[in-house]
């Protein structure tokens, strides 16, 4: 996997606008075949990058690297885009600006018609291909624009908040879809603010804040590196007992009385304390019956690294300050 | 078909397929050659009858003023009155007069003097014309009889001279005014056409900006293929709706012409309507006829033998693309820079202010074709498309440098604006909810 050319890589990229930077030296690599989740608050330079892959911008500095070659005109008809902000021509057919975008992507006019109808057909809108889109609802709009995304079948497919104005249903359709697009062989950039969704099917994220990038890595990697020495211990026992069994090392992160003679709690060891040592002190007060370490959500990374960011980032400007004083 | 050409495809089909374009398209030329034929009906109706009071002060001017058919003139000492005050009370109640003529008893001894018409439904200018062209041979024949002169002896003083105007070096007799008319319609047409079309460039990109459309495309085709694209789609449904309009038109007036109103296209029925500035003095009512005939064949000369039509229209088609190109890229880049339609004005009214200028020289250009004003205009781009065709209109010796220096101008320039719109447009349609400024607008050309 470590020595197959990632499908896309973005080096050191920077771009500037009008003296303030939006993305500063960031670098990523996506594996083929694989969704990559793209994440950063609102404003962080997301965008920015996406429109740099998509050639609507270009960078200031830096290389985008799409299957080892270098980023060219040619490869539009490779790439698929889903833009946050997405519309459709209110009073063209819905069949023939579908077929239109196709065939902007390079997709003969015949065989775009022919892909459309079966995609059509799988989102249950193929009755709908005369209509415009004054008379869709907003779903079906998002269902259309999703199917334009993909009928060219690009290698590099880049979603930005794709399942924004879908009802849980068709979230899992497209869901769905995504991860189907995945084993036949497409590669994924998935940029979304809904952290469920990047757990549930991202192998890869970065996580990009204030132009920078913060974060990157596989998903278990990324969760292992922001786990704490934080575990749920069930037992038979009383609360009191667990918690004056062992003094210093550990506190109490929340107990819960589960039943008569029976609780739980989520303890966090500090200054270095071992699980094993922590389980003996216990061991004698009451009876263990499950230990399970604490996995972070990604919701929950997120905002930690976010927040550190910003708090380390004070920091810096607080020395500096000092400095000036 | 290269994306450019899908798109430009797209521009049209969509347009043309329209149910307004179809209504524009047909009724146009109906609407035009309805107006002109309605204009010439009504032209040629018969006005009223006027019944006409006359106080006369001088009391030597009414008994030599002539009836005519439609204007009775009474003497208001027929009707018992004295004096002005009275005429005005007499002519408020009356039921019967239409007008009360004041004549001063001064009116006779200068050379500039004035009367007073006084009315209860304002007369058109050609019945004051009229009365004024009456009273005036009352007053020639008044000093003729003093001066001892008889009205044969008159006549033959009275003259009228007509200058023919001949280009030396074509030895070709023409009529510059009414040539140079024929070049402001074609003119007026651009201007009209750039206008029309130039606000759909504006329109169409507004409308993918604020659909959110325009970011999917441009990540298929290159801002500028898309904006290139709009402009020149727009373009060839300008031209078709422009080449419908002609034909329909030709169409309709040559069957209203042979069919409907026989008559009514004739030139000696046209001209016929100015007959009631002709009577001028009344002594020698010459038949004016043969003049109107003289100006019918002299538009027959102008239409078929001196205008240039062949090069008119190559001209014409140059210009419209050009001018159209100039203007269009810069509607275009306007689009982009604002977020919705109400945010338009500032932006517009810099772009068609020298095209209203252009429109104003073009109109003066009818009276004065070789002022310095029209020279300059005819070769600023901004300006040229629509002023240059009056010039070519009044022949083209001498004109063919210019021609060239204008047309290239002209080429020169629109690849420069359609350059900076293009950069202008690039940046703007990915700029949702604010309206930019020129000094934005200004960085975004130095965008990589």
């Amino acid at each position: 996997m470590t020595n197959e050319t990632p499908i896309f890589e973005a080096k050191n990229i920077v771009k500037e606008y009008s003296g303030h930077r939006a993305l500063d030296n960031v670098s990523i690599k996506v594996p083929k075949q694989s969704i990559f989740g793209l994440l950063g608050p609102n404003g962080a330079g997301k965008t920015s990058l996406i429109r740099i892959i998509n050639q609507i911008t270009a960078p200031d500095s830096g290389e985008i690297l799409i299957d080892g070659k270098p980023l060219q005109r040619g490869h539009v008809s490779q790439i698929g885009y889903l833009p946050e902000e997405r519309g459709l021509y209110k009073k063209m057919k819905i069949g023939e600006q579908a077929v239109y975008l196709a065939q902007l992507k390079g997709m003969p006019k015949k065989q775009a018609k022919q892909e459309l109808m079966l995609w059509f057909k799988k989102f249950e809108i193929d009755t709908w291909w005369n209509k415009t889109v004054d008379e869709l609802s907003k779903g079906m709009a998002q269902k259309i624009q999703f199917i334009t995304t993909v009928v060219h079948r690009p290698q590099l497919l880049i979603l930005d908040e794709p399942f924004s104005g879908f009802d849980p249903i068709n979230t899992n359709l497209v869901k769905s879809e995504i991860l189907k697009l995945r084993d036949e062989g497409a590669t994924i950039i998935l940029s979304t603010h809904n952290m469920g969704s990047v757990e549930e099917i991202c192998d890869n994220i970065a996580l990009i804040n204030n132009s920078k990038k913060i974060l990157d890595g596989k998903v278990n990697d990324v969760k292992q590196q922001f786990s704490e020495e934080k575990y749920i211990i069930e037992f038979k026992g009383t609360g009191v007992a667990f918690a004056n069994a062992i003094w210093g090392g550990w506190e109490m992160v929340n107990n819960e009385q589960l039943g008569e003679n029976h609780a739980s709690a989520t303890i966090k060891l500090t200054g270095g304390t071992k699980l094993n040592d922590f389980l003996k002190g216990i061991i004698n007060a009451v009876e263990i019956q499950s230990v399970n370490k604490v996995i972070p959500s990604m919701n929950e990374i997120f905002i930690r690294a976010v927040e550190n960011e910003s708090t380390s980032k004070e920091e810096v400007t607080n020395e500096n300050t000092n400095q000036d004083g | 078909m290269g994306k450019i050409g899908l798109i430009i495809k797209r521009e049209y089909t969509t347009r043309v397929k329209k149910k307004s374009f179809l209504l524009m398209t047909i009724l146009g030329p109906i609407l035009m050659v309805g107006f002109l034929v309605g204009a010439i009906w009504l032209g040629q109706q018969e006005e009223k009858d006027l019944k006409i009071l006359v106080l006369d002060d001088t009391y030597v001017l009414s008994n030599t003023l002539l009836q005519s058919e439609k204007y009775h003139l009474t003497s208001s000492q027929d009707e018992g009155i004295e004096n002005i005050d009275a005429g005005k009370t007499f002519l408020k109640e009356s039921e019967q007069y239409d007008i009360f003529l004041y004549l001063p008893g001064n009116i006779v001894s200068g050379n500039a003097s004035v009367g007073k018409l006084f009315y209860k439904d304002a007369p058109s200018s050609n019945v004051q014309r009229h009365l004024e062209n009456i009273v005036d041979g009352s007053i020639e024949r008044l000093r003729l009889k003093e001066l001892n002169i008889s009205n044969e002896d008159y006549a033959r003083l009275k003259n009228k001279v007509q200058l023919h105007t001949i280009d030396v070096i074509s030895n070709e007799e023409k009529n510059v005014g009414m040539r140079a008319g024929v070049g402001f319609i074609f003119g007026l047409m651009i201007y009209l056409f750039i206008f029309m079309y130039g606000i759909q460039v504006m329109k169409g990109v507004i409308e993918e900006k604020s659909n959110r459309i325009v970011e999917v495309i441009v990540s298929s085709v290159k801002p500028f293929e898309l904006m290139m694209g709009k402009i020149i789609g727009i373009m060839f449904v300008g031209l078709t709706q422009f080449i419908i309009w002609v034909m329909l038109s030709l169409a309709l007036t040559t069957t209203l012409s042979l069919t409907v109103f026989p008559d009514l296209m004739n030139p000696e029925n046209v001209a016929q309507t100015t007959q009631v500035e002709q009577v001028a003095v009344g002594v020698t009512v010459e038949p004016v006829n043969s003049e109107a005939k003289e100006v019918g064949k002299e538009f027959q000369d102008l239409i078929f033998n001196q205008i240039p039509w062949g090069l008119m229209i190559g001209l014409f088609i140059f210009y419209f693309i050009g001018g159209y190109l100039l203007y269009g890229s810069l509607m275009a880049a306007v689009g982009a820079a604002v977020d919705s339609e109400t945010d338009t004005q500032q932006f517009i009214l810099p772009i068609t202010a020298p095209l209203i200028f252009g429109y104003i020289v073009a109109a003066m250009a009818i009276d004065n074709p070789n002022s310095v004003a029209v020279e300059w205009c005819s070769q600023i781009p901004f300006t040229s498309p629509i002023v240059m065709l009056v010039r070519v209109s009044m022949g083209t010796e001498g004109l063919s440098w210019a021609i060239v220096l204008s047309m290239s101008l002209l080429i020169a320039t629109f690849i420069g604006t359609t350059w900076v719109a293009g950069r202008v447009y690039r940046t703007g349609i990915l700029m949702y909810g604010k309206k930019a400024s020129y000094k934005e607008m200004f960085r975004w050309l130095r965008h990589k």
